[in-house]
């Protein structure tokens, strides 16, 4: 087997990276105002945020594919692969993210909620200043690692024809008969892209643990 | 429930219309305003507690507390765990909203009957800085910033405006070297001397202290207590919760004694410490001094 059979995969690359930092995005910024309604003093907000975040999690990721695309996709709101694959799992991304958040913001210590409330902060100076930054720095591991699921994740939109890596792999497998090489290949790409990622959230990590540890 | 007040400097023969007056006015949600300080007129009190009660599901912290406390005028408050000193001190700021009775600072006062809008809490919390137990400090930003922020957000003050204040109050309490470093570089002590000067520096006419030195050795306590004695030197009116009996003894004018909710004791520092009238009073101090 030459580079010739294996090049053509690596034209799926910038779909896997489009679709994983798309996907991150969308969960980063929509799982805020998801986790805002989740700790919301209304009781219908609430409980409206709980049966989201339940109902997108419960169901497989795939089937949020084929629901988004052959669902939605056909008749009601004519959508392409790489935008449905990019809608469903920034939906599934939100909800896990808006988890994360809570998980980081139930361990900002009571106590500085105490102090900005007796220095007066305000509630919108509190959030950004105080509790927001220190839940951005809590949630830090825990999102990188998520981002690296969802990296991998992102293979089951090849099931809908959006051309990333698994597609192309797929195509060569099929191409060559060698299924084991061209697979193996793939999923060292897939290894690749994560090291990075995990290497830099350690950086970071190490770097924010070393300012503020106790 | 007068009865638990002792006579505190500057009380003069007006005081029972003063106070009669006040309530009138707190009950109907009207606020008297200051009036200019007259040259021989009594002094109205900085603090006023009317039948301030807290409770917990059935269980009752605060047994409607009445206290006044002058301008200048330090208050320690001493008492067993659990006697309701730390509810107490966070109810006057509002950090737990009373269930019942007056709270009354300079000229804004609170009825517990009805539930304070966030101006009034603003209005209120804005002449009361609070200095806690585990210090509280911004772990994600310096020294500095701890004490600048609120500067900025609260008082409007410019960037530089605020650093300036902030520089002056570290070197006053001894950190001018720190202003760089990060809350957990500094030791516990000061740690809390950082938290006295973030109180500080929004220009507080009440400090309450809720047992600022009992998280730390006492070798830093001595420094937290030393940057207290010095404060409570100026002039500041300061509440403060405390174990340490020497600076209820030496440096508070008033002490105040609680047990189960309510005020058991209260008079002159001295004449409480060496010479308490009343039984709880007595058993808890020399249990104090038996350790």
């Amino acid at each position: 087997m030459s580079a010739a059979d294996l090049l053509p995969i690596l034209r799926g690359l910038p779909w896997t990276l489009g679709l994983t930092l798309g996907a991150f995005l969308i969960g980063a910024l929509l799982g805020m105002p998801l986790l805002a309604a989740r700790q919301s003093r209304s009781v219908p907000l609430r409980g409206l945020s709980m049966t989201i975040i339940q109902i997108v999690r419960g169901i497989p990721p795939i089937l949020w594919l084929f629901i988004v695309f052959f669902g939605l996709g056909t008749g009601y709101l004519p959508i392409s692969p790489f935008g449905a694959a990019v809608a469903s799992l920034g939906l599934i991304s939100a909800a896990n993210m808006a988890e994360i958040y809570r998980g980081a913001l139930a361990s900002i210590h009571p106590g500085q909620w105490e102090a900005s409330s007796a220095l007066n902060l305000g509630r919108w100076s509190t959030l950004v200043d105080i509790v927001a930054p220190q839940t951005f720095r809590v949630a830090l591991p825990s999102a990188a690692s998520y981002l690296i699921g969802l990296m991998k994740e992102t293979a089951v939109a090849s099931t809908i024809g959006v051309t990333e890596l698994t597609f192309y792999g797929n195509q060569q497998s099929q191409l060559t008969f060698r299924g084991l090489e061209v697979f193996a290949v793939v999923g060292l790409i897939y290894v690749l892209i994560s090291l990075p990622v995990a290497w830099l959230s350690r950086i970071a990590d190490s770097y924010l643990q070393a300012k503020v540890a106790r | 429930m007068g009865g638990a007040g002792y006579c505190v400097q500057g009380e003069g023969p007006n005081m029972t219309d003063r106070g009669y007056e006040k309530s009138v006015a707190a009950a109907r949600g009207v606020r008297l305003v200051e009036e200019p300080a007259i040259a021989g007129a009594p002094k109205r009190p900085l603090i006023q507690l009317d039948n301030l009660s807290k409770r917990y599901g059935g269980h009752t912290v605060l047994d409607s507390i009445d206290l006044e406390v002058m301008s200048g005028e330090v208050v320690a408050i001493i008492g067993p765990s659990g006697s309701g000193k730390s509810t107490l001190l966070r109810c006057i700021n509002y950090l737990e909203p009373p269930d019942g009775g007056f709270v009354t600072i300079g000229d804004i006062t609170l009825s517990a009957a009805m539930p304070a809008s966030s101006t009034e809490l603003a209005r209120l919390r804005r002449s009361v800085g609070m200095v806690f137990q585990s210090f509280n400090l911004f772990p994600h930003m310096t020294v500095l910033r701890n004490i600048s922020l609120a500067q900025e957000r609260v008082l409007g003050r410019s960037r530089k405006e605020a650093e300036e204040r902030s520089m002056q109050l570290l070197k006053r309490v001894g950190l001018g070297d720190k202003a760089g470093q990060y809350p957990a570089r500094c030791s516990g002590g000061q740690q809390q001397r950082v938290a006295i000067a973030r109180s500080l520096a929004l220009d507080p006419q009440v400090m309450l202290f809720d047992e600022p030195t009992s998280a730390l050795d006492p070798e830093l306590g001595l420094e937290v207590l030393a940057v207290m004695r010095e404060l409570a030197e100026t002039g500041m009116t300061m509440i403060v919760v405390t174990h340490e009996m020497s600076f209820a003894e030496n440096v508070s004018d008033t002490v105040m004694i609680m047990a189960d909710g309510r005020i058991v004791e209260k008079g002159p520092s001295t004449e409480v410490m060496r010479n308490p009238q009343h039984e709880r009073t007595k058993r808890f101090l020399r249990a104090v001094h038996d350790r």
